[in-house]
């Protein structure tokens, strides 16, 4: 199989290495925004094998990082209610809320499913008309279409006992809020690869012609990767600022037309607060008026609930990009992945659980990753101690594996004090 | 949270007009919406799958070379999640929970 074999060559991350460094006169920076390209970046160290030419900065790409507070306050709030079967994705089951994570309130006996579809949520409030089966719709472009449907097919069939809590965000305006904060350093951006696969492009060409930022849509493998981050930097040595399509395997310009028109149909654009970020002005995502009758905060009420950020968790700097993981006075020490401060330690996509995991616990010297990758001349990396093909760490908590779900026959749920 | 897994779909019906189907992922068996590339892609094809969704068709070639290098990462989190719903007998829309039809599908 020659085509794997090419994406599994560590040679050709490795000349990719040398063609970045040959290609940069002087250091830039650069950020992704997409947890699982910040995740490929850290555990294979590619940010490291280019530091001295390259300065990545892990931006808000992760959807359970950025999911604010009062969010999950209002998600726990519903998984105690007695009357409800509260659905989510794994990875949000562990994202600390004011007093507790979803995955203590299902300890307690609280009625808390991880399921892997918004559609298997519709299914389960089809299967249980005497319970309300509430779904946490959190995302980013590319979960929106599925929670769109799931929101529209509740309607068409209509179920009358499901409903959302929407926590949308979208990523072009947390980009340029960004580039507008007076400490920015950012000189250009990797896109998300699924992000663009739904939405396209066309949304970032005005960003890019704007602030006169490189745009490398790109993929999630080293060699995806390491090709955004070569574009990028060709583009800046060349003055240009351009959306440029490296996942090209998957994204087409206008995206996928479909998905993007039903995202339109069911969702509008709102401001919407980000974890330790603020209020980003239209950046998040709620239902449209003719779908109000699914929305899980007017069906419970539960629109006055605001809560403030905690101010011991600096998510926000390291969202930013002002303050590497390992810089945070908690990092490693009252904030590790068992016991979490802030969500960017839960989620396997966030950046501090990315250091911790990937043994980033202190500023580490470039060279070291580059002599474990060696030089471009040596043969290639192919066999199980490639650092592209070994899973090194024994520490990776990896949340979605947090699945062990009880089962669908429904128990009864003991009271919880709210 | 945004990973896709390309898969191949085997099989492809219409459930009360929403077009779904079953995706193989590398033997992992799983019915898939295929409501956003219904007009693109049909049984045999592959199509890049995000949390039960197909969110674009891509080439043979493509998915399976995506595939294995995912999983030679073991990055394949999203299967790990539909392996262990799937083991616990959730299936899609409506239909009743059989985990021995699951376990099948599975292969666990």
């Amino acid at each position: 199989m020659k085509y794997l074999d090419e994406y599994r060559d560590a040679a050709l991350v490795r000349g990719l290495g040398e063609r970045i460094r040959a290609t940069a006169t002087r250091p830039w920076v650069l950020m992704e925004v997409c947890g699982g390209q910040t995740h490929t970046i850290v555990k294979q160290g590619l940010d490291e094998l280019l530091d001295d030419c390259v300065e990545m900065i892990h931006g808000p790409g992760c959807p359970v990082c950025v999911t604010p507070l009062e969010q999950i306050d209002k998600a726990l709030r519903l998984a105690q209610d007695p009357r409800v079967i509260f659905t989510s994705f794994g990875d949000m089951l562990r994202v600390p809320g004011s007093d507790c994570d979803l995955q203590q309130v299902r300890a307690r006996g609280g009625q808390v499913r991880v399921v892997y579809s918004p559609l298997d949520a519709l299914a389960l409030a089809t299967r249980n008309p005497d319970k309300q089966v509430v779904f946490f719709a959190v995302g980013f472009e590319t979960t929106a279409p599925a929670n769109a449907m799931a929101v529209w097919r509740a309607k068409e069939l209509g179920v009358k006992n499901f409903s959302v809590l929407v926590s949308h965000v979208t990523v072009p305006p947390a980009m340029m809020a960004i580039l507008d904060s007076p400490d920015n350093r950012v000189q250009g951006f990797l896109a998300a690869g699924h992000v663009c696969t739904v939405m396209g492009w066309t949304e970032y060409e005005p960003i890019a012609a704007r602030y006169r930022v490189p745009i490398i849509v790109t993929g999630f493998e080293p060699v995806d990767i390491m090709e955004g981050i070569l574009l990028a930097v060709t583009q800046l040595e060349q003055g240009r600022a351009e959306v440029e399509n490296q996942y090209v395997r998957s994204v087409r310009r206008e995206g996928t037309v479909p998905a993007r028109s039903l995202v339109e149909q069911v969702f509008e654009l709102v401001n919407r607060k980000w974890r330790g970020i603020g209020e980003i002005p239209g950046s998040g995502l709620a239902l449209r008026p003719e779908f109000a009758d699914f929305d899980a905060e007017f069906r419970f009420g539960l629109q006055d609930i605001m809560v403030d950020e905690p101010a011991e968790c600096h998510a926000g700097d390291v969202l930013r990009g002002q303050l590497k993981p390992f810089q945070c006075p908690a990092f490693g020490s009252s904030c590790t992945p068992e016991r979490p401060l802030g969500a960017p330690m839960v989620s396997s996509e966030g950046a501090c659980a990315a250091y911790y995991n990937y043994g980033r616990l202190r500023r580490e010297v470039g060279a070291t990753t580059r002599a474990e990758w060696g030089s471009a001349e040596s043969d290639s990396l192919t066999t199980d101690d490639s650092p592209l093909t070994t899973d090194d760490s024994p520490l990776t908590t990896d949340d979605s594996r947090l699945t062990t779900d009880d089962s669908l026959v429904t128990v009864p749920v003991p009271e919880v004090p709210r | 949270m945004c990973l896709g897994i390309p898969g191949r779909i085997v099989d492809r019906r219409d459930d009360r007009g929403l077009p779904m189907g079953v995706v193989d992922f590398g033997g992992v068996r799983r019915e898939c919406c295929l409501a956003y590339v219904a007009d693109e892609a049909n049984v045999g094809d592959y199509v890049i799958v995000h949390v039960g969704f197909a969110i674009s068709r891509v080439d043979e070639a493509e998915a399976r070379r995506t595939y294995e290098v995912l999983r030679e990462m073991s990055q394949l989190d999203e299967l790990d999640w539909m392996r262990e719903v799937a083991d616990q007998g959730m299936s899609m829309l409506g239909s009743p929970a059989d985990p021995a039809a699951a376990a099948r599908e599975t292969g666990g």
